[in-house]
């Protein structure tokens, strides 16, 4: 019963009974039981998933072993992928005319052809269990967390809605479905961003961040459009009409990805939308605004889940990236410059959500430095740091939510201080956590950031002099940003945990520790946190199992293995341990004792405090450059539509009314006048027949 | 009496029939007038038929005639039970009463009469004098003869 094919249909199906269930069932029948299907189905998806996933290890080391007995045999696919197409969604006959440009190896398929495809693949085996898992144990949290809101019932309908999606994003294997359901989690998004919806800043990050989301998605969209027109499909895997984007034919033969100008266009149209959906720079400012969303929104969604498909996605995308350089390099300088400017602007901010926002963008901008790099440790790295992040960021965050549950909704870190004996779970969690974000040794985050900058180093050691400059710039921003990290998360920490006991009024009779309902998640978490990044990266675990991902598994992305391999892990480690706790250090000299000096840094350094504090400013930009001009635009339609337009259809319209004006005083209603009009008539009739 | 004659003859009455039909139709003011009047015009037009009818020696004037008669009285169950059913609404015949069908901004037609003078108080006042005797009614008598 449980193989790979049920599976993979079975993980996204339940969380979509469950929705349909709590959306038609929970307002009247379940109420405050309306957490049960979205946990039953939930919880039975994450153990599927975990099915799966050893289902799909031991097929790959079914392969592995017999890679070795059988090297030569020339017919082996490349990487492990199984697909199930469940129906066919829409088939349009001969879209493109036969003489359109279209290189000529591309199969001579012209139609359109959509299926529901489903695939499971490493990658995809890993999100699904990484999706679930977190789900599972924020769906439980929020247990605890959303009690007595009146929306309970909306909460959990969404949040299975937003799972549903989002295991159907990981596990769709066409370019079609990744966008409806890459929208689909953004609709989920939009939702629970806005799900306190009487709130206005709540009902306005909720816009915000669907339109940013829009320009991205925009970029998306044009993206596959340039696909279908490069490769003639939008199916990963090859079909018998044409060869697949991502499929055996194309990447047995990489030299058939097309390169140059299109291939270019492709990266950076594609990269635009994970931009967008991952809030990396010239659209990170949606994400956070999106804090006003509950905690465990912001948990799973804006923190471990939705934002990273953009990296996944990217990931996915790998051989069109590696077919054009610049645009993997444009991924890895966004990645760089997210990471830094996300790492200043968290420096200085009050609001504790505020600050792991800004540090998810942060570390979300490590992951695309990883897949910018573009060799098989760098990208197996970033994809690395997309789990254990999901991991800790996920603890912070619920642990932020435990915060603030107790403080009676106040996130501002100024209003509360020394919280570590009223809160003891969340203090050790939330320390776990923190120590994970800054990269410190045991800790899940050391292992996978130290596995992106020490690829980043071999590639510093192995470019050309004309790009070396470049990832040497690269390398150094990002040890540079990781003492940020370490710095800023332990700001927060210190602030919130320790110094003189501190408690707003808004937090009552609540100010102990939350429900085990929210705290044992937590602590499943912290241990998470504590281990996964040790156990999977001993004898490169996770690497050597998603580099069977096809992706990944083509003979350009395995050439890079190798050559990155002589890069100086232990030095890096090093290196960047020390600067992670330097940053720890001075966190624990500004923010432990009597902080006068932060008093007189921040005098000091006035302007560059304001420019962190104000994020750069990048609002007040878009505002300024972008917003106000669009409204101007907007309003100056708006006048034509409504005076010259509407004026016109108007004045047309006022036409009969005056014919009929010059007629009206005809109907007087006196019926001797109408009888003499008649008579008359008569008259004039006779006249005409006798004449 | 020749036929040219005879016709010549009922052809004068059927149009002073109609011509006083439409006179009356377009003058008088009640509504059962007008529809007399109207009932008028049709027997000139009947005679005029059946005058042509014998003059062409044919019996489609006849024919004719006998539908229109059949129609005007169909016509005539309907339309008094109309003008009874507007009378009943109102408690007057004048078809100017009925003038609510015109358009939304026409003034109405409102009949500006010359008021009538009062009447003239009478100088004296007739009465009677009283004579005799008030009879005296008893009253067990008078229910005993009721």
């Amino acid at each position: 019963m449980f193989d790979v094919e049920t599976l993979m249909v079975l993980i996204p199906a339940l969380p979509l009974v469950a929705t349909l269930l709590t959306a038609a069932l929970g307002k009247w029948l379940l109420k405050e039981q309306s957490h049960w299907p979205a946990v039953v189905a939930v919880g039975a998806s994450c153990l599927l998933s975990f099915v799966l996933l050893f289902q799909v290890r031991a097929a790959v080391r079914q392969l592995d072993s017999s890679k070795s007995a059988a090297a030569a045999s020339a017919a082996k696919p490349i990487g492990y992928e199984k697909i199930r197409t469940l129906w066919t969604w829409a088939v349009i006959h001969d879209v493109l005319p036969p003489d359109a440009g279209r290189p000529t190896d591309a199969r001579s398929a012209r139609d359109l052809d959509l299926g529901i495809s489903l695939r499971t693949d490493p990658l995809t085996a890993m999100m699904l269990a990484v999706v679930t898992s977190i789900s599972l144990l924020v769906v439980i949290y929020s247990i605890g967390y959303m009690h007595d809101d009146p929306g309970y019932w909306r909460f959990f309908t969404y949040v299975s809605l937003f799972v549903f999606s989002m295991t159907m994003l990981v596990s769709a294997s066409n370019f079609a479905l990744l966008y409806v359901f890459w929208e689909a989690v953004g609709l989920c998004s939009y939702l629970l961003i806005g799900f306190w919806l009487t709130r206005p800043p709540a009902a306005a990050a909720g816009m915000k961040a669907f339109l940013v989301n829009r320009i991205g998605d925009f970029g998306f969209a044009l993206g596959l459009f340039l696909l279908w027109i490069t490769y003639g499909t939008l199916n990963f895997h090859d079909t018998p009409a044409a060869a697949g984007i991502l499929g055996q034919t194309l990447l047995s033969d990489p030299s058939r990805y097309v390169g140059g100008g299109v291939g270019v266009a492709i990266g950076l149209l594609l990269m635009l939308g994970a931009c967008g959906k991952s809030a990396q720079f010239p659209l990170h400012v949606w994400l956070p605004d999106a804090m006003e969303g509950p905690t465990p929104v912001s948990a799973l969604i804006h923190a471990a889940t939705m934002v990273t498909a953009g990296v996944y996605m990217v990931t996915r995308c790998t051989p069109l990236f590696m077919a054009a350089p610049e645009a993997q390099q444009t991924v890895l300088t966004i990645g760089a410059i997210t990471a830094l400017l996300a790492g200043l602007i968290a420096l200085t901010q009050t609001d504790l959500k505020r600050v792991l926002a800004y540090s998810t963008i942060s570390q979300l901008g490590y992951m695309f430095i990883g897949l910018g790099v573009g060799t098989l440790p760098a990208i197996v790295a970033g994809m690395f740091h997309l789990f254990t992040h999901a991991c800790f960021k996920a603890l912070l965050f619920l642990g932020a939510g435990s915060v603030m549950h107790a403080m009676g909704g106040v996130v501002d870190m100024r209003r509360f201080g020394g919280l570590r004996h009223r809160l003891p779970v969340t203090h050790w969690t939330f320390l776990f956590g923190a120590l994970a974000l800054a990269a410190v040794a045991p800790f899940a985050g050391f292992w996978s950031k130290d596995a992106i900058v020490a690829a980043l180093s071999a590639r510093v050691s192995e470019a050309g002099p004309s790009s070396s400059a470049f990832y040497r710039i690269v390398f150094w921003s990002s040890l540079f940003t990781g003492g940020l990290t370490a710095y800023y998360t332990f700001r927060a920490f210190f602030l919130t945990f320790y110094g003189p006991e501190q408690i707003p009024d808004e937090a009552g009779h609540h100010a102990h520790e939350s429900p085990r309902a929210m705290t044992r998640p937590l602590v499943i978490l912290a241990i998470a946190s504590l281990v996964v990044g040790w156990y999977f990266s001993r004898g490169d675990r996770f690497g050597k199992f998603l580099a069977h991902t096809p992706s990944l598994a083509y003979a350009t992305v395995q050439a890079t293995a190798q050559s990155a391999e002589h890069g100086g892990h232990g030095q890096v480690a090093f290196v960047s341990t020390l600067v992670a706790l330097t940053g720890i250090g001075l966190a624990a000299y500004l923010y432990l004792g009597d902080s006068w000096e932060v008093v007189w840094l921040t005098r000091r350094l006035r302007w560059l405090y304001a420019i962190s504090y104000g994020k750069f400013f990048l609002d007040g930009l878009y505002r300024v450059f972008l917003i106000w001009p669009l409204r101007a635009f907007a309003a100056g339609f708006y006048w034509v539509d409504r005076k010259l337009i509407d004026g016109l259809v108007d004045r047309v319209g006022r036409i009969p009314l005056a014919v009929g004006s010059t007629m009206r005083s005809l109907q007087n209603g006196l019926l001797p006048f109408y009888a003499m009009a008649m008579v008359f008539g008569l008259l004039v009739l006779l006249g005409i027949l006798v004449r | 009496m020749d036929e040219l004659t005879l016709l010549y003859s009922y052809q004068v009455v059927g149009a002073m029939l109609l011509g006083i039909g439409i006179v009356g139709f377009l003058a008088r003011r009640n509504m059962i007038v007008i529809f007399l009047s109207v009932e008028m015009m049709l027997q000139g037009v009947s005679v005029s038929l059946v005058s042509w009818g014998r003059f062409n020696n044919d019996w489609g004037g006849q024919v004719l005639t006998v539908f229109v008669i059949t129609v005007a009285a169909c016509e005539a169950a309907i339309a008094l039970a109309l003008v009874l059913g507007l009378f009943r609404r109102s408690g007057v015949l004048d078809v100017l009463y009925w003038q609510s069908l015109r358009e939304a901004n026409q003034e109405p037609y409102i009949e500006h009469e010359l008021p009538e003078p009062p009447p003239e108080p009478l100088k004296s006042w007739p009465h009677l004098t009283p004579a005799g005797v008030e009879p005296r009614i008893e009253e067990d008598l008078h229910r005993s003869h009721v």
